[in-house]
């Protein structure tokens, strides 16, 4: 067969599946009966707070860590069944993670030969993540940024369908979270599957495709990230009026919340700005300000896991 | 063989793998030559009756089994402290494979830095017994060979137990603790327990049986050359069985 796109795709059509997954700690569960997927062909990202199993998750994935309860499986299979995990599945979980003493080629080459690959791969994954030059040095000479690169040149190493970078963003300057962004993107166009934990929604707003939530170990949204958007962002809208009084009047008829801001606005609930609008000139009052607000996905992110937060804290 | 030759490149890629070598065998023979540099007290004519200069050049092995062994404990304590455990069995998770590619790699190091210590050790402590102007043994000597190839045997092992320590403790500082306490204290402090405990300790405890190995002449209170290093043998396969059972079943 030909080696067409369409055969490379599939080459790598392999996708993250979690069913029930569950990890407890003595009587404390880090992870609770999580389900999830992560596709071929799209970027996922895994966000939570610190701490909210996130880690723990992605280490059962990678067998380093075994669940309590379910399963975690890469194209059906737990990765000690894969016939050659290192080509199936890179990644990087922690940047540290390197001896300081080894240099950068040495640290590449070793996983190099267990994953059956030679020295011309290690140039190559160097060239990828631009470390060409420094590959001599010892590892514990590099900025957080470089050992980031050297964590995801290793993950490159066997040219794997499935990636999975635990906060992969930490520590870069704006340039290196760019070209981290570039890349998974890129790898993600080719087929691979991407799956990248953070616990910043910032991050994931724009690189994530998918967004798997979590908080106290448990899922909290599995979706696209436009359909989270839509299903969990209030509408609102403020209004600035110097006849505040005939205005609150006008839309409590209305049966509309409203509250007030704390630079004498009205914050308005659950309608559209020209529905103010309308209101407010059916009673001849004259707006001075009438804008649409909408909940920032940090905000939406933080209420969310707030509220598990809470749940979790209560007595069981 | 591809896991080998990753371990392989790990251990020679850092500085701490070579350090131990050459520690290894610069303490023995340096020990070694100090050691016999008492020796013109020593009459020619009026030689103990156990007179064995191939087993005293070779006391100079006391401080470089403590260093070999942490050799032992550095091929994957490191890989615990920073982490890269994870990488390495996200890349191999058959963890017995992974475990003994690290066990051959050991060995191979162990055996040659052990023969080479061996050899020069003796080879120092012959010097310094000749210019004392007493009766050196050589090579060729009547159970000698034996004695050497015991030797290099006795370091190669207790690699392997710091090996073994390494991956129970996962820590280089505990497992240094545990090979002072192993190498050092109980053969020192064993044998002084009251009645059969002490006895045992003195004739049976792994280390000290092992060193039986490397005696030419017969000791009455030791056990034979080839049951001791049978018995440290056993200990070290005890404690590779050990080590590959806790990294088989904890979590990383």
């Amino acid at each position: 067969m030909l080696p067409t796109e369409s055969a490379t795709r599939s080459a790598y059509a392999v996708g993250i599946r979690a069913e029930g997954l569950t990890k407890q700690y003595g009587d404390k569960a880090a992870v609770s009966d999580l389900s999830f997927s992560a596709e071929p062909g799209v970027i996922t990202g895994f966000l939570g707070p610190n701490g909210s199993g996130k880690s723990t998750t992605l280490r059962m994935l990678l067998g380093l860590v075994r669940p309590t309860q379910g399963k975690i499986t890469i194209g059906g299979h737990h990765i000690a069944e894969l016939d050659d995990p290192a080509r199936t599945i890179g990644t990087l979980l922690d940047a540290r993670a390197i001896h300081p003493h080894r240099t950068a080629q040495d640290h590449l080459l070793a996983f190099a030969h267990a994953a059956g690959l030679g020295r011309e791969r290690v140039d190559e994954v160097l060239e990828i993540v631009g470390l060409t030059d420094a590959a001599t040095r010892r590892a514990g000479e590099y900025s957080l940024g470089m050992k980031q690169r050297l964590g995801i040149a290793t993950a490159l190493l066997g040219d794997p369908g499935v990636l999975v970078f635990d906060e992969p963003l930490n520590g870069l300057d704006p340039e290196g979270i760019r070209w981290i962004r570039t890349l998974m993107r890129k790898m993600a166009a080719e087929g691979r599957t991407i799956l990248f934990s953070s616990h910043l929604m910032s991050e994931m707003e724009l690189t994530a495709d998918n967004l798997i939530v979590i908080g106290q170990g448990r899922l909290i949204a599995e979706s696209t990230l436009d359909e989270f958007v839509r299903a969990h962002t209030t509408q609102g809208v403020t209004v600035r009026t110097a006849s505040r009084v005939e205005l609150v009047r006008a839309l409590n008829r209305a049966g509309i919340k409203l509250e007030e801001t704390p630079d004498s606005g009205l914050l308005v609930h659950g309608v559209d700005s020209a529905t103010v609008g309308r209101i407010a000139a059916a009673e001849g009052i004259a707006l001075e300000e009438l804008t649409k607000v909408r909940e920032s996905l940090e905000d939406i992110f933080l209420r969310l896991t707030h509220d598990v937060t809470d749940y979790g804290s209560q007595p069981a | 063989m591809n896991v080998i030759r990753s371990e392989w490149t790990k251990l020679r890629s850092v500085r701490s793998t070579w350090i131990a070598v050459l520690s290894t065998i610069s303490s023995a023979v340096a020990l070694s030559v100090l050691g016999s540099s008492d020796l013109s007290d020593v009459s020619p004519t009026n030689l103990p009756a156990d007179w064995d200069p191939t087993a005293a050049s070779l006391d100079g092995f006391l401080f470089a089994q403590l260093v070999i062994g942490m050799l032992g404990a550095l091929s994957i304590t490191p890989e615990f402290h920073n982490g890269m455990i994870g990488t390495s069995l996200a890349t191999v998770p058959a963890r017995s494979r992974l475990l003994a590619a690290k066990a051959i790699v050991v060995t191979a190091i162990a055996l040659v830095t052990s023969l080479v210590t061996t050899l020069l050790t003796f080879t120092g402590g012959q010097i310094m017994v000749s210019r004392a102007g007493l009766p050196a043994a050589g090579i060729g000597d009547p159970g000698v060979a034996g004695a050497l190839i015991g030797a290099t045997l006795y370091l190669t092992f207790i690699a392997l137990i710091g090996a073994g320590i390494g991956t129970v403790t996962r820590s280089t500082a505990s497992s240094l603790a545990v090979l002072v306490g192993a190498l050092l204290l109980v053969p020192a402090l064993g044998p002084s327990l009251p009645g059969f405990v002490g006895e045992w300790f003195a004739r049976y405890w792994p280390i000290t049986a092992g060193q039986a190995a490397y005696k030419v002449v017969p000791m009455s209170d030791m056990v034979t050359p080839v049951l001791g290093i049978v018995i440290l043998a056993l200990a070290a396969a005890a404690t590779t069985v050990a080590g590959h059972a806790a990294f088989r079943v904890r979590d990383v």
